[in-house]
Order: structure tokens, then sequence, then C-alpha cells
């Protein structure tokens, strides 16, 4: 039996570039579902979502990329999905990786694939102020799990079941990162990188506005902690 | 020994003034009763700190202040962040459930919509 795929696009203010996205998940993967969760846009992107015929929720507020993700674990559980794919709105993930990101999910290999930059040379340069982020925080995971996990930023993903019913109810507001990935190791789930070329943004902000990269060390170094020594449930 | 300074006054004064005050907006349902009770207890203290002279200066004496109107603050400032820091908890609180609101919220919407035009193409 074919496991059945939701690739859930969590998308805020991004009617620009959601037409092409969608064109190209199309392209690459016509069998697996589309969930776009417009997380409370003021542009249409809840109608470009539409015309495009998948389907949309929409939130009545802006609840930040986890609270996307979030409703969007919930609706696949609701809706009996086996598999979970993550991905950007903005045109930075190539569906062309999908099957790959897929395979050791649907194989069983592993609970979560992360779609890495940096698993082999993909030939990715982020500015340094990203870069050593990207470092810290994939140190922070090393000591944690005691073994690395390079790309801990990357928003390509895919989860397993089990690991969506537990994200359904449990997931980070903001940031998705590397104390999420402590967290679901430490809840015993198996994860694992698989290199992807990832493409600059076609359009649109990027999430990270200065405020937020200030916040964001202190955030996820806090909450890398806490998932380290709160008792996984 | 029993006398009262000017900042005892208006310390007492004040208190006394806040305490009335916090109980007006709980008659009028605009505080409730829960976050009333705090207000009131330090009120309290603080106005039976501001009046009564010798409990206020054995307390400072024994804490070592300054001065007793320095405990008199002491005894408001610690009350503040207390305030602050229940605030921030609440708030956190309330964050979180206004997410789950949102979201099932969001979610209803998206199932009344599906059954509507299951509906719609049946009835046709």
């Amino acid at each position: 039996m074919t496991p059945r795929v939701l690739v859930v696009i969590p998308a805020h203010d991004e009617q620009a570039s959601l037409p092409g996205t969608l064109a190209e998940v199309h392209a690459s993967a016509p069998s697996v579902d589309v969930l776009v969760v417009d997380d409370g846009s003021r542009d249409g992107t809840a109608a470009v979502a539409r015309a495009s015929g998948v389907r949309v929720v929409s939130h009545p507020v802006n609840l930040g990329v986890g609270g996307a993700l979030q409703t969007g674990f919930r609706w696949a559980c609701q809706h009996d999905y086996d598999v979970v794919v993550q991905l950007d709105a903005d045109g930075q993930h190539d569906p062309g990786y999908l099957e790959a990101l897929l395979a050791p999910v649907v194989a069983g290999r592993c609970d979560v694939s992360i779609g890495s930059r940096f698993v082999s040379s993909t030939g990715y340069r982020a500015p340094w102020n990203r870069r050593l982020g990207m470092l810290l925080f994939s140190g922070v995971v090393r000591l944690a799990l005691g073994r690395p996990i390079y790309d801990t930023t990357s928003g390509f993903r895919a989860y397993a079941r089990r690991v969506i019913e537990v994200c359904q109810w449990d997931f980070p507001k903001d940031f998705p990162d590397a104390p999420l990935l402590i967290a679901l190791a430490r809840r015993g789930f198996r994860l694992e990188e698989v290199p992807v070329v990832m493409r600059e943004r076609t359009a649109g902000q990027s999430f990270y506005t200065l405020g937020k990269q200030l916040y964001y060390p202190y955030k996820n170094l806090l909450a890398s902690l806490m998932a380290l020594i709160r008792k996984p449930v | 020994m029993f006398f009262l300074s000017r900042t005892q006054v208006i310390t007492a004064l004040g208190a006394v003034l806040l305490a009335l005050y916090v109980l007006e907006l709980v008659r009028r349902r605009r505080l409730s009763e829960e976050y009333s009770l705090l207000w009131v207890i330090a009120t309290g203290v603080i106005a039976i700190l501001g009046f009564s002279t010798p409990l206020l200066t054995w307390i400072t004496r024994t804490l070592g202040f300054l001065g007793e109107s320095s405990t008199t603050f002491a005894f408001g400032l610690a009350f503040s962040l207390a305030m602050l820091l229940y605030h921030s908890i609440k708030q956190s609180r309330l964050t979180s459930d206004n997410q789950a609101l949102a979201r099932e919220l969001a979610l209803l919407r998206d199932e009344v919509e599906t059954l509507r035009q299951a509906g719609d193409g049946a009835s046709r």
C-alpha cells in the first residue's frame, strides 16, 4: 500500500511565490496532496492557493511558522495521512527532492528526514551571521545528542505518522529548529539527513527580521537546554 | 516614638486609596477577584507599615534597612516584581491558549466548508 503523503506549506503573505511553488510540487509529485496553511495573510495567499486547486486552512491571526506547521500536523492527523512533508512557500525548497526526502521515512529507516545543505557539498553559501548561527546550533545538537545534525535550520523535512501525532499537540511556536530536533530525538524518534540543494527565495520577505535575528539565539539556546533537561513526554 | 513622618503618611494614604480603588474595580466587574487578591493584600501590608511606626521600625532594624521609608518601598518593589512575574506567567498561558483557539477555529472553518460543499453536491 502506498503511504498517503501530505505536503504542508506554511504561508504568510506569499501570494507572489506560492503559485510557482505549487505548480512545481504538482509537476514533480502529482500523487501527493498539498495543504497550504495561510498564517493570517493580508494578501491573496489563500485565494491563489485555492485557485491552484489545493486545500487551504486559514488562521484568523498570525501564529508564526511553527504555529502554522502544527495546524498542518493536526489537519494531517484528522485526515489520516501517513507522512507530512514540510516545505517553504518561497521556492527555496526544490520539490524535485521530495522523493529523496520521503524515501527513508516511507521505507521506515527513520522517523524524520531533514533536507540538509551540508551533508555533502551542495554549494550552499550563507551570510556570515547565518553561518555562525548554523554552526552554533549544530554544535548544540551534537552536544545534546552525541551526534551531529548539520542543518538544524532546514525547513524541508518529512515526518512519519508517529511523529505527526506528537507534533500536533506539542510544537515550537516560532522557530522549529534545534530544540525541536533535540526533543524529537529524546523521544526516541530517529532523525536522518538527506542531502539537498536549496535555492534563493523567489519573492516575499524572509521570516528572519532583525529583531528575530537577535532573539533567535537566545530563545533557541534556552529552548535547547529545556528540551534536554525536560522529561520527554 | 509614635510619630508619622510625611513619607509614611503619603505612603499609607496612597495605599488606602489604592485599596479602595481596587475594591471599586471589583464591584464594577472590571477586575476579577483573583487578580484583586494580591493587590488588596499588598496595599493592606503597605498601609499597616505606613501607620504603625513600631512595627515598621522593628522590621527596619531586623532586616538592616537604612530607614523606615526604605522598608516601605522595598516591600512595594518586591510586590511589583512579584506581580510582573505573575502577569508574565499568565500572559504566556494566554498566548498558548489563544494559539490553540485560533488553530481550532481555522480547522473547524475548513471542516464546515468541506461539509457545506458536500451538502451542495448532494442537494444538486
